[in-house]
């Protein structure tokens, strides 16, 4: 079907719109700066498929093994590095998911390796219209995340967040079990990346290792740093700047001779990498984000 | 036994570009206090410059090494006034300056790889002669990378240790303004050390490249292995960061004889991991 | 009296400098005790390693509270002391960037019951629980821009003052309060502070380089200086104590 090609793209946008929410939920209000994102995405999402297609289990059990597998592992994670300062928990998380993306190379006889897992249907089954259904769907679980985050602002909980980023110390002299509560956090919020990567698994329906580099997790990232890392729409509002206008508008509608074809996704991280430095030099809050300098 | 012996004088061999290029990266750490992970892309610049003036232009391959890693602390010094210079002074706080170093090391590798494409490149060196030491055979190549880490550790040592600049890159790490009132100049102490490290990441990308292919990530898939080898010998202690480059060549040898390379990874960067929690992160010097 | 701190033999270093030497002292036998001596006395050192801020090399802090257990201070982590109600005012500004100043208090008001990710809901509650209280301090206190941030260095060591004071510590250590604020917040803040002591069942130590805040507010007076408790006393067993003359006050006179 036609359309669904589109719904395609908008399903993935979805998705991607959601992890950067999380990211901003990470990073923007705890201060937990994870830069293996593609890690806990790819934990969900390989998970989900090796559960489903290599052991056979039914297909919402393996959904929720895969994003429990997830939660044990950024859990497990958390607990190691989260007493680190900002620049070892960057490279930490790196390290995290290279880990991550090496062991699916490796573990051929789980993952399949480079020759690829499928496939991978989607959860609602609804003839031709099953992309379109599934894209209602993530998009239900966007906005359910979006509202969240929302809510969270002005909540007591959120406030205690946003104390341990700006002092951590300082909340700890209050009384905040500050570690306690990063630890939680920092597992919620990296096992519903878990349940994202399983759900882009049932979008791709094929999974291979390339899906686990390192871009991803940098497209995230400079989504929410142009978008406004501390705003609860920045993550949307990066996302729908820089894969909308890459992966939708200019690929879609932008003629490029077929020759040139394979520079798109090459010119697009360089335009990435070189906006990452321009809005961190020169508006750090991102498009959303105010001028003042209160940022940490 | 042979075992052992293998990976020791291979994992000596594979830890050849890593000394070079954890000790650049640990001078501009300990100058700066932040990690540069855009000195992944020195790595790969010195091994592309190489392959243009080898492969290309045709020079003979141990000529072809010097402008390719004077280039190399060039662009790194390029990059300092450039890039990091002009944040600093805008007051980017060091956990954006890391997050900045990953956009611009982004920004360069798929520069890179727009010139150069995807393909690999190898060196045209002639088929080099090759000494059997205990069973294994070193070419004369890997003896120059050697020979040439081991030079350049201990002229860095006397560099930083001996020399009026090493003291003024000393002193400007410690207290900046104390450096200031003393005299010294930051931006100019601070163009030679960018210079130096360039030019340590370009041989390293040189000899590794000529150890494997070249290609526009060969920096990148080395940056958290050089920034773990940092930590864990000490930020700006060039003894500590050769020793733990030869540990982690020898790992990443004695893994690779057993099963895959990939492996030598993972055990690394689960290491790296652990290390990262138990070791204090501070300046040694 | 509601809270007693007692050290034994506690020590800290700093790279090799003896920074606390403190061999037998208790705080807390009355409701307001003042801490004084010259800078880099250690006075500061020495209530983070009460408040476990840091972690002293050797010795025994013991707190102890009507109606609990006596603690051990050192195996404990800051926060868990602070639950236990004992908690120290900033020296220096610290202060949440991002917060107001009501959210700051709210922040402080909250408890675990409050604070749980899944509670997004609870705000409305937990601001009418706290309107009495958060209201009463703004209306006692002046700031410029209430229902925003805190403006000067003043408000917020001014905030820093009330964000302990909602907690109702059992035991308050405040770390040269005065600093930065203007003279008739001063007074308001020493007569809450009397006012407190008498009333609710809280201890009081207070660091000051203002000595007439001290000889007016104190029952007791510690002097410290180079790491040790020296002298203790009254008032005026201190004021007329020669040692303290030479090591502190001694500049004047000369």
């Amino acid at each position: 079907m036609a359309g669904s090609y589109y719904f395609y793209i908008f399903s993935n946008m979805a998705i991607f719109v959601a992890l950067a929410t999380l990211l901003h939920l990470q990073f923007g209000r705890t201060g937990i700066v994870n830069f293996g994102v593609v890690g806990f995405f790819g934990l969900g999402m390989y998970g989900f498929g090796v559960f489903l297609i290599q052991l056979n289990i039914p297909y919402f059990i393996a959904l929720l093994m895969a994003v429990a597998l997830t939660g044990v592992i950024s859990f497990l994670l958390g607990l190691v590095i989260l007493k680190l300062d900002s620049q070892e928990v960057l490279v930490a998380t790196l390290a995290f998911a290279t880990i991550i993306a090496d062991l699916v190379v490796v573990q051929k006889g789980v993952t399949k390796g480079v020759i690829g897992l499928g496939s991978v249907p989607f959860p609602i089954q609804a003839g031709l219209y099953s992309q379109h259904v599934f894209f209602i769907v993530v998009l239900i679980i966007a906005a359910l995340l979006i509202m969240y985050a929302k809510k969270l602002e002005q909540s007591p909980y959120g406030r205690l967040l946003i104390s341990i980023q700006d002092s951590e110390l300082l909340s700890q002299s209050l009384g905040k079990k500050t570690f306690r509560e990063k630890l939680i956090f920092f597992t919620i919020t990296s096992a519903a990346m878990g349940l994202l990567g399983a759900l882009y698994a049932a979008n791709v329906h094929f999974l291979v290792p390339r899906l686990l580099g390192p871009g991803t997790t940098f497209t995230i990232w400079i989504a929410l740093i142009i978008g406004g890392r501390k705003k609860v729409f920045g993550g949307l509002l990066g996302v729908l700047v820089t894969v909308g206008i890459f992966d939708f508008l200019v690929e879609t509608y932008v003629p490029i001779p077929t020759g040139q074809a394979q520079l798109l996704p090459v010119i697009k991280m360089m335009v990435y990498g070189l906006t990452l430095l321009l809005v961190l030099m020169f508006k750090p809050s991102g498009l959303l984000g105010t001028s003042k300098k209160t940022t940490k | 036994m042979s075992f052992i012996t293998d990976s020791l004088i291979l994992g000596v061999i594979q830890a050849a570009p890593l000394v070079l290029a954890a000790a650049g990266f640990t001078m501009i750490f300990y100058l700066n206090g932040f990690i540069n992970v855009a000195y992944a892309e020195s790595i790969t610049m010195g091994a592309y410059f190489a392959i243009i003036f080898n492969t290309m232009l045709h020079v003979n391959f141990y000529v072809a090494i010097i402008p390719s890693a004077l280039l190399s602390g060039v662009a790194s010094v390029i990059t300092y006034l450039l890039v990091f210079r002009p944040a600093f002074k805008r007051g980017v706080s060091s956990t954006e300056m890391i997050i900045l170093s990953v956009g611009l090391s982004f920004f360069i590798r798929y520069a890179i790889q727009l010139i150069f494409g995807g393909l690999l490149y190898s060196f045209e060196v002639a088929s080099p002669a090759s000494v059997q030491i205990l069973g294994i055979g070193i070419t004369t190549i890997q003896m120059t990378a050697i020979l040439l880490v081991a030079a350049i550790v201990i002229g860095l040592y006397f560099f930083i240790y001996r020399t009026n600049y090493g003291q003024m890159m000393r002193g400007l790490a410690n207290n900046e303004e104390l450096a200031m009132a003393s005299g010294i100049n930051p931006v100019r102490v601070s163009i030679l050390i960018w210079f130096i490290a360039g030019v340590l990441g370009g041989l390293s990308g040189v000899f590794y490249g000529v150890f494997s292919f070249v290609n526009p990530s060969i920096g990148w898939s080395l940056i958290l292995i050089i920034i773990m080898i940092t930590i864990v010998g000490g930020i700006g202690n060039v003894k500590g960061a050769l020793i733990a480059s030869l540990l982690a060549g020898v790992v990443i040898a004695g893994v690779t004889l057993l099963v895959t390379p990939i492996y030598g990874e993972i055990i690394l960067l689960v290491v790296f991991i652990i290390v990262l929690r138990f070791k204090q992160v501070r300046r040694v010097i | 009296m509601s809270g007693k701190l007692c050290l034994k033999d506690v020590k800290k270093s700093f790279n090799g400098r003896v920074v606390v030497d403190v061999g037998d002292v208790t705080f807390g036998n009355h409701r307001i005790e003042g801490l004084i001596g010259p800078n880099g006395a250690g006075k500061t050192t020495m209530m983070k390693l009460i408040t476990r801020r840091l972690k002293a090399d050797c010795g025994v802090i013991t707190y102890m509270r009507d109606g609990f257990d006596d603690v051990v201070v050192n195996p404990h982590e800051m926060e868990d002391m602070a639950r236990m109600g004992l908690v120290r005012t900033n020296q220096i500004i610290h202060d949440f960037a991002s917060l107001t100043i009501r959210e700051s208090l709210l922040l402080s008001l909250a408890t675990d019951h409050h604070e749980k990710f899944y509670k997004i809901f609870n705000d409305k509650q937990l601001r009418k629980e706290t309107e009495k209280e958060i209201e009463w301090y703004l209306d006692y206190f002046y700031f410029e821009d209430p229902n925003g941030h805190a403006l000067s260095g003043g408000e917020k060591k001014l905030l820093d003052i009330i964000r302990c004071l909602v907690l109702k510590p059992n035991f308050l250590l405040m770390d040269e309060p005065t600093a930065g604020l203007p003279e008739d917040v001063t007074i308001k803040v020493m007569e809450l502070m009397k006012k407190k002591a008498q009333d609710e069942n809280i201890s009081v130590l207070i660091v000051e380089h203002d000595l007439d805040l001290i000889w007016n507010l104190c029952e007791y007076v510690h002097f410290m200086a180079e790491g040790q408790v020296m002298i203790q006393g009254t008032p005026e067993e201190i004021r007329a104590n020669d040692i303290v003359a030479e090591k502190y006050m001694g500049a004047a006179v000369c």
